[in-house]
């Protein structure tokens, strides 16, 4: 590859110590994507292939990179409605399911306990790559 | 024009790593209508504008038929976890691809093999490729929507 490329174990800072460089590698965020449920637009995202519109607020979200294993971790957000304002800001819980290594689910559920797609949804995963 | 380097035997991730920085995303008007069970409504796949550019670049994505070799490892009673994950990172990247190319590779990438392996085969057929406007307009009865019985499979021609 014709990339730059530095080998390194360890970080060290002038003051503040060091830091071995695996924690950067394993503890970086492998995947994530921004989409919008409701008009079914991804946004940006990192590592990702697809979304799969399965319904009102249940979405599939497809890896490029798969993971090594289904034990990974991911971390899931939404809001309902589209616009940044604090102001009708009605959050939307996020839940995460059905961990594959290529793929996961994920639904949102307003908080009147019904499900429904999340205008700004956001989705992070950690974990070993394949 | 952005050049790719020569990736084959670099990781998946590095690669990506390199498309995010250096490929604009490509919003496709393609989406992907599926059913894959009759209890379920309709399925709409929307493929991703990052992975599209790395699809229209070439010389990044691994040939599909990798996915399918790592989902038969995961299918297995016993699986913990990839042990062939090299195949996604030596396995020589494929070419520039269309954006029709593209999504037919989505689509055996993401979707369920009995969807599309057989996909005209009943009365009508399980998968349509559409673009975004010949969608609903709103979600409006989102989890009614069905593939329309008036595409019968013997009436498909090609495009």
């Amino acid at each position: 590859m014709a990339l730059g490329e530095i080998k390194a174990d360890t970080l060290t800072h002038s003051t503040a110590g060091s830091l071995a460089t695996n924690f950067v590698v394993e503890g970086s965020a492998k995947s994530w994507v921004r989409f919008n449920g409701g008009t079914s637009v991804v946004n940006d995202s990192f590592n990702h292939s697809s979304f799969v519109d399965n319904g009102t607020g249940n979405y599939a979200l497809h890896y490029t990179n798969a993971f090594g294993n289904a034990l990974y971790c991911g971390q899931a957000t939404a809001k309902e409605v589209a616009d940044t304002s604090a102001v009708n800001n009605n959050g939307t819980f996020a839940m995460l399911y059905s961990y594959e290594t290529g793929r996961i689910q994920m639904t949102t559920v307003s908080p009147d306990g019904n499900v429904r797609d999340g205008q700004t949804s956001n989705l992070t995963i950690n974990g070993d790559l394949a | 024009m952005t050049v790719t380097p020569e990736f084959q035997g670099t990781h998946l991730f590095d690669r990506l790593c390199w498309a995010k920085e250096n490929l604009e995303g490509h919003q496709s008007d393609y989406r992907v209508v599926y059913e894959d069970s009759v209890d379920e409504c309709a399925k709409i796949l929307v493929p991703d504008p990052n992975w599209m550019a790395c699809a229209l670049q070439g010389g990044i994505l691994p040939p599909v038929q990798v996915y399918w070799e790592l989902a038969k490892d995961e299918a297995q009673p016993d699986f913990k976890k990839h042990t062939r994950g090299y195949l996604l990172h030596n396995t020589k990247p494929i070419e520039a691809m269309t954006e029709e190319q593209a999504i037919e590779y989505l689509i055996m990438k993401d979707c369920p093999q009995s969807v599309w392996r057989n996909y005209d085969s009943g009365n009508k057929p399980k998968m349509v490729i559409c673009r975004k406007e010949q969608l609903p307009a709103t979600r409006e009865w989102r989890n009614a929507w069905k593939i329309s019985e008036e595409l019968a499979t013997d009436k498909i021609e090609a495009a």
